[in-house]
């Protein structure tokens, strides 16, 4: 076994050498790729971020009428609440809302505007947390339903929507085009392969000829494929870590006081989407081709 | 596995010590020198006597798909041991016969039997172990360019997941047998025809195969080198292994009482001992 694994990698190896400006081409796509799909990776990790944040800070006020029939609020309220959408709901009293406002212009700094109003200007309000944003529309249908309860619901969801609709175009562009890219990745490396096959089809004769099994025929083959997709993915991870000063600088740039977290975590998500992917392709690819090559 | 290597190796350095053949070049008497451990074979080097049958083939057709009926009906029995020559015109089905035995080929109808396998019903992945029993020897060497005498013979045993530490011994031993130690470190190409065959037959010995399969291993080369080659596989036989031979070669045939198996269109027209016959 150990002996198998040896001459395998060996031959790997020997492959590799000898078919080097192939085998360099495939690594360079293959690098080409990975970096795009790190980057996809993290610009979605950020966005998600992001969302989560902002989502964590969205709720929905429903603002009531003045003298609005208690019996009938609180009926509402239960019936929102029983809404499987919603995460919770609760009653905000207008001396409640009127008393946050202060609190919130204090610690921003500013003074307080509503001294001068002589009454509280505010309504009651219902502040109701959904599980998912997107699922504001039928909240807000719920909300509305009974007559002289409910009076304004002011918009707020707006930006959510765009981040969501964002994000979501993001996913499914940047999942093509690194799809798509895979894709060449994967031919270049079922091509890299084909070449090192033809050009040890004497070996493969011989080593037919006097009994090798299909493993000692087929493995060398399939690890040139992993070495290829291994390769890439050490240069593509030197590379970002090279990068990533500059990359956590400016995503701090952009995503401001959002706290997005470049921390451990994406690094590992990062190494292993891109060690996967890249040993993935490689030995997909050599599958492949090997079969191809000795089903004739 | 290198048992009877071993004591073919210790019986033809007995056999080249006291008698000397002809034709034979002196490499096996510098080989007597370099391994003078083995000149004293084994107690089992004795030479297969038994009457077990070591190729058969029975009713057996081969049609390519192209239409081309290559064999018809052929039957026959080879005994452990025997050498047999194989002759007929180009296009007889002589190296068919050789492709079906070694499992290259698949017969179209009937049985064929080598080295205790039923070819025609073996499963691809056994196919490997059948392979190992059998030398192949073929005309155009099939040697590897980039590698030396010894890296060619080794190959066989290196892909065939042979420990490292058995390598080096089988094959200096196999190189002893056809007298070619002293060019272990060449490469083919700085080989003459008759030393590149005997690279091949190394590499066809390192398994100890009970049969030795050759096809026209002699067809490239010189009629000198021709006896040369043909006498390492007599003494390979008289060790115990069976050789079956595809050849043109009129001259070794008729001089040689061996069984002679004759093809002519596919069908086996005689089958006895001597005597080549006619112009193929
Ligand atoms: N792969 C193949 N497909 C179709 N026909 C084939 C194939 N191989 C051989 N033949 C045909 O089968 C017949 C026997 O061929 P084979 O090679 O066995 O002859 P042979 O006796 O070895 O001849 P030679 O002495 O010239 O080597 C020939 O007519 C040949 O054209
Ligand atoms: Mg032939």
């Amino acid at each position: 076994m150990i002996g198998f694994l040896a001459f395998s990698i060996r031959r790997a190896f020997q492959g590799l050498w000898r078919n080097r400006v192939m085998s360099l081409a495939a690594m360079v796509t293959m690098v080409l790729m990975l970096l795009m799909l790190a980057g996809l990776v993290i610009v979605l990790s950020g966005m998600e971020a992001g969302l989560s944040y902002v989502e964590s800070k969205v709720e929905i006020r429903a603002e009531l009428y003045d003298g609005a029939d208690p019996s009938r609020v609180a009926t509402l309220e239960a019936q929102v609440a029983a809404l499987p959408e919603v995460a919770s709901v609760t009653f905000i009293s207008k001396d409640q809302a009127l008393a946050d406002l202060r609190a919130q212009e204090a610690a921003a700094g500013q003074p307080d505007l509503s001294t001068v109003v002589g009454s509280n200007p505010l309504p009651d309000q219902l502040a109701i947390k959904l599980k998912d944003p997107k699922d504001f529309g039928s909240v807000k249908a719920t909300l509305l339903a009974p007559d002289g309860v409910v009076a304004r619901i002011p918009d707020q969801a707006t930006n959510v929507d765009q981040l969501i609709s964002i994000t979501a175009l993001l996913r499914t562009v940047g999942l093509i085009i690194v799809v798509l890219v895979g894709m060449t990745v994967l031919l270049i490396v079922v091509n890299t392969i084909r070449m090192a096959l033809m050009s040890r089809a004497d070996e493969i004769e011989i080593m037919r000829l006097v009994g090798a099994s299909d493993s000692f025929v087929r493995w060398p083959f399939i690890f040139e494929g992993l070495l290829v997709g291994l390769f890439g993915a050490l240069l593509t991870l030197g590379l970002l870590s090279l990068a990533s000063g500059p990359i956590s600088q400016l995503a701090n740039a952009i995503a401001g006081q959002v706290p997005v977290g470049f921390g451990q975590q994406l690094t590992s998500e990062i190494a292993a989407v891109v060690f996967g992917a890249g040993l993935g392709l490689g030995g997909i690819g050599a599958w492949i081709s090997v079969r191809a090559y000795l089903r004739n | 596995m290198t048992g009877r290597l071993a004591a073919v190796t210790g019986r033809l350095a007995a056999a080249t010590a006291l008698a000397p053949r002809p034709g034979l070049d002196s490499s096996a008497a510098e080989w007597h020198d370099a391994e003078p451990d083995l000149t004293n074979p084994p107690s089992d080097a004795a030479p297969a006597s038994s009457p077990r049958i070591s190729i058969a083939l029975h009713d057996v057709t081969k049609v390519y798909p192209n239409g081309r009926n290559a064999l018809s009906d052929v039957d026959l029995t080879v005994p452990e041991g025997d050498f047999v020559f194989l002759v007929g015109p180009s296009g007889a089905g002589k190296s068919t016969l050789i492709k079906l035995l070694v499992r290259d080929e698949l017969a179209t109808h009937g049985e064929v039997y080598i080295a205790g396998f039923e070819v025609t019903s073996l499963r691809g992945r056994d196919i490997p172990r059948l392979r190992r029993q059998i030398g192949i020897v073929f005309q155009d060497f099939k040697l590897l360019p980039r590698k030396t005498v010894r890296e060619n013979v080794a190959f066989a045993l290196e892909v065939t997941g042979t420990p490292r530490k058995r390598i080096a011994a089988t094959v200096e031993r196999a190189l002893a047998l056809v007298g070619l130690t002293e060019q272990a470190a060449q490469r083919p190409s700085q080989l003459s025809g008759g030393e590149k065959q005997r690279t091949a037959i190394a590499r066809a010995m390192v398994h100890d195969p009970r049969v030795i399969i050759a096809d026209e291993p002699t067809g490239n080369l010189d009629p000198l080198i021709s006896w040369e080659i043909i006498q390492l596989l007599l003494r390979i036989n008289d060790m115990g292994t069976t050789v079956l031979m595809a050849t043109h070669n009129a001259e070794v045939v008729t001089a040689l009482r061996k069984r002679v198996v004759a093809l002519e269109d596919g069908h086996v027209v005689r089958d006895e001992v001597g005597g080549y016959h006619r112009d193929y």
